[in-house]
């Protein structure tokens, strides 16, 4: 049994919430060669090389994942912003028979003043099992503004795996937009560091689950500095026997005076049997702080739905509708029109 | 420019000491021999000797919890787990020793009997020493008593109903519970009765280095309805002090039971309590709880809403100040058809006080077209405190609303200067401020309790919010 992405505080062991255990999981030993990797970069202000710094994460999934990083990544990417681009680099990790398991280490670093965004994306072929391992490591030093869009469209039989780790100096912004819909099990642990003032993290994730997708997300956002700000909005669907867990935390640290920090998440239950538990945390111990955090869960409106319906589209069809809607806010965070397409119509395939 | 003071609480009132006498005082430390001798002592049925010592068993198996506050000082050789005071039960405050009586009407139970309440209990350190109800309940079958009178003319419904509701394997300290409760209060409300006036039962632990094991079992049956009030209190010692009471509620259908609770323990006690109700058919049970005292807290009173239409609300409030640790939170588990929640937490820190509301929500797969709604805030008043919110929702079926939310911060400046712009001087606007926040809470007490709430929340004109 694997026990992973532990909160960082704990709570009562009764409530199946401190971590997530999963039993029916092999950490390959032996991984291989991945090389369905494609990289479009057309900036001369981003630098690709393989020099990563193993450097130890703060939360991380656990030890034996990251320790599988560390020592047997088949693929490194460090990734130097220097200066500002509007050309995004896509860097797209696509599964198949023969690559079939992805242990990846990759770092970002972004230089003062600059700005880039990064597309991350994690796709497989429908009737393979993959495995995907991997960490994630953004630092944005002083000005530097970073969008992140990362894609975890897996097909169902695989194991999605993914710690992330952000360090925000003064003025820094960092924005993810995380798609999450593949995988048997998608875990990811989230880490922001708001370290300088005026540091700004923003999440978005939309999550869709179905069968017996199991999605555990934990999301820990420490703020240190004066007027520090994070947002973490979760969102997402799950049906037929799918079970999501959200931890989020939000820890005001001594000293990060006038800091904010909002957590929201909704969950919307399209089966009985689909299970939600969710744990938004906030720790505080600086008082010159505003923070809030509200969660809910309930099934689509009747009212939407029977207006929809009486406008001729059928349940399923109208189910849809909401949740594309639903999902609309945060996909308009994403200029790449063929990207928003493709998650459109992963989201058509999904809810099928 | 001069600063508001938000003031500790007075203690003044609850520190009062008498002197350490008892009739029986056990030896410290927790054995089978121990357990053994409470029993003799207390004259125990066989069935509840047995159980104890079970409950022991399970003690010592069971694990410190792994999360919460550090409670690691607590040391069971260091304490006393039965202390039997110079008295037997009265029904009368003048058969009282003085010096006991003495500390409750310095508390003002005596005076709030006369005005306020239907019954009262007191207990002082492990025995009940004074019980009393209004007549005309006595008349309409109302059972108000103490647990040891309970198990001797109750049994089969103490045996029936006793930690039943709260089993022994719950955590280690309902298993410590099992093992050497001693005191506490049995009510029975017939079927059909309201009681319209609150009992109320008061916990007094006066001996150093002891703890109290007080035992609740309240059943209010089909249709019927009560208010009950319990307070407790102690002096203040050097070493620390245990409180691990249990309270069991049994609310049948259609009834109602309002539980209120005024927590002052002294700064060297570990409050670590258990509360759980079992609701039945369109039942409700509701929890009014104001949690000032204790050095450390975990307290999570928990209803199961077990009938289909069964309601809880649960009204809060923490003030936790230097050297406190509040652990306080709510559970609830909805496990029939169209159950509703209700929950309003808040928490004030200051001067290094530490407050944390954790709660549970479940919503099980049978308990479809619930609601439930969920408010948390939380003061800072300086930045020394700390405030935290863990609430863990677990839902497990789809047609439900469910919602919860929470905030956290200082006094806003804005609202500040809402009310100065009114004429209001800054230090009024604060104390208004801190006494508006507290209000939601307040209002739900009963009026004298209310004021204490208020006098607890004193405000002076000079000093420092943050």
């Amino acid at each position: 049994m694997l026990k992973l992405n532990e909160t960082p505080v704990r709570t009562s062991r009764n409530f199946n919430i401190n971590n997530i255990k999963l039993d029916d999981i092999n950490i390959p030993d032996s991984i291989g060669n991945f090389e369905n990797i494609t990289i479009v970069n057309e900036s001369s202000n981003i630098k690709i090389d393989n020099n990563v710094n193993n450097t130890n994460l703060t939360y991380g999934l656990g030890t034996i994942l990251e320790k599988q990083v560390k020592e047997n990544a088949n693929q490194k990417l460090n990734i130097l912003v220097d200066g500002k681009t509007n050309k995004e680099l896509i860097v797209d990790f696509e599964f198949d028979e023969d690559n079939i398991n992805l242990v990846d280490n990759i770092q970002v670093v972004a230089n003062e003043n600059s700005k880039a965004t990064i597309i991350i994306k994690y796709q497989s072929l429908e009737n393979i099992q993959a495995f995907h391992n991997g960490i994630l490591k953004v630092i944005a030093k002083k000005n530097a503004h970073i969008n992140i869009i990362l894609l975890n469209l897996l097909n169902l039989k695989s194991y999605n795996f993914i710690s992330v780790e952000n360090e925000l100096k003064q003025n820094a912004k960092v924005n993810y937009t995380i798609i999450d819909f593949g995988g048997k099990n998608s875990i990811t642990n989230y880490y922001s560091n708001l370290l300088e003032n005026n540091a700004d993290n923003k999440i978005n994730t939309i999550y869709l689950g179905k069968e017996n997708q199991l999605f555990d997300f934990n999301y820990i956002g420490e703020l240190r500095g004066e007027k520090a700000n994070i947002n973490i909005e979760v969102q997402g669907a799950i049906k037929d026997n799918a079970n999501k867990h959200f931890k989020g935390t939000i820890d005001f640290k001594k000293g990060c005076k006038k800091a904010m920090g909002d957590e929201s998440e909704f969950c919307m239950l399209l089966s009985d049997t689909a299970k939600s538990i969710s744990l938004p945390m906030l720790l505080c111990s600086e008082e010159d702080v505003e923070g809030n955090h509200s969660s809910s869960a309930g099934k689509i409106g009747e009212k939407e739905l029977f207006y929809i319906m009486s406008r001729g589209f059928e349940l399923k069809e109208a189910m849809k509708l909401i949740v594309r809607a639903m999902f609309n806010k945060v996909l308009e965070n994403i200029e790449n029109k063929e990207l928003q397409k493709q998650i459109l119509k992963e989201i058509n395939i999904r809810l099928d | 420019m001069s600063k508001t003071n938000i003031d500790e609480i007075n203690r003044n009132i609850y520190d009062i000491k008498n002197k350490d006498e008892y009739d029986y005082k056990i030896k410290k430390g927790l054995t089978a021999e121990i357990i053994n001798e409470i029993s003799r002592q207390k004259s125990d049925p066989e069935w509840m000797r047995q159980f104890r010592l079970k409950a022991l068993e399970v003690y010592n198996e069971l694990e410190l919890p792994t999360w919460g506050p550090d409670i690691s000082e607590l040391n069971m050789d260091e304490i006393a787990t039965y202390v039997k005071p110079k008295t037997d039960l009265k029904n009368s405050w003048k058969d009282v020793p003085e010096d006991i009586k003495d500390t409750f009407d310095k508390l003002g139970i005596p005076e709030a009997e006369k005005k306020s309440l239907a019954g009262v209990g007191a207990q002082y350190d492990s025995e009940v020493v004074y019980h009393s109800m209004k007549e005309e309940l006595i008349k309409q079958g109302v059972i108000y008593t103490d647990m040891e009178t309970a198990l001797r003319e109750y049994s089969e419904i103490v045996k029936e109903h006793f930690m039943k509701c709260v089993p022994i394997y719950d955590h280690k300290f309902v298993a410590l519970h099992g093992a050497v409760w001693s005191g506490g209060s049995f009510v029975y409300v017939p079927k059909g009765v309201k009681v319209d006036i609150p009992l109320q039962s008061y916990f007094r632990l006066n001996s150093p280095e002891s703890g109290q094991f007080e035992h609740t079992l309240i059943i209010v049956d089909e249709g019927a309805s009560l208010h009950f009030i319990e307070g407790c209190s102690a002096p203040k010692y050097n070493k620390v002090n245990l409180h691990a009471g249990c309270v069991e509620l049994y609310v049948k259908d259609n009834a109602y039971l309002r539980y209120s609770t005024i927590e002052n323990w002294s700064k060297n006690m570990l409050n670590l309590n258990t509360k759980k109700a079992v609701v039945g058919k369109n039942a409700q049970i509701d929890w009014v709880t104001g949690s000032f005292g204790s050095k450390i807290s975990m307290l999570y009173p928990m209803s199961i809403l077990n009938g289909k239409g069964a309601k809880t609300e649960y009204t809060g409030i923490s003030f936790a100040g230097k050297g406190q640790n509040l652990d306080n939170g709510f559970k609830v588990i909805h496990n029939a058809e169209n159950t509703s929640s209700v929950v309003n937490a808040k928490s004030i820190s200051k001067n290094g006080g530490s407050c944390t509301y954790r709660s549970l929500v479940r919503i099980n797969d049978n308990a479809k077209k619930s609601k439930c709604s969920v408010s948390c805030e939380s003061l800072m008043l300086d930045d020394i405190s700390k405030s935290d919110t863990i609430p863990v929702n677990d839902i497990r079926t789809d047609e439900v609303e469910f919602s919860h939310e929470a905030k956290i911060g200082k006094i806003s400046d804005k609202a500040i200067f809402y009310l100065m712009s009114r004429g209001l001087s800054e230090e009024d606007a604060k104390a208004m401020i801190v006494r508006g926040f507290a209000y939601p809470i307040s209002k739900e007490l009963p009026i004298e309790y209310a004021v204490e709430m208020n006098n607890l929340i004193n405000l002076e004109l000079d000093g420092a919010i943050g």
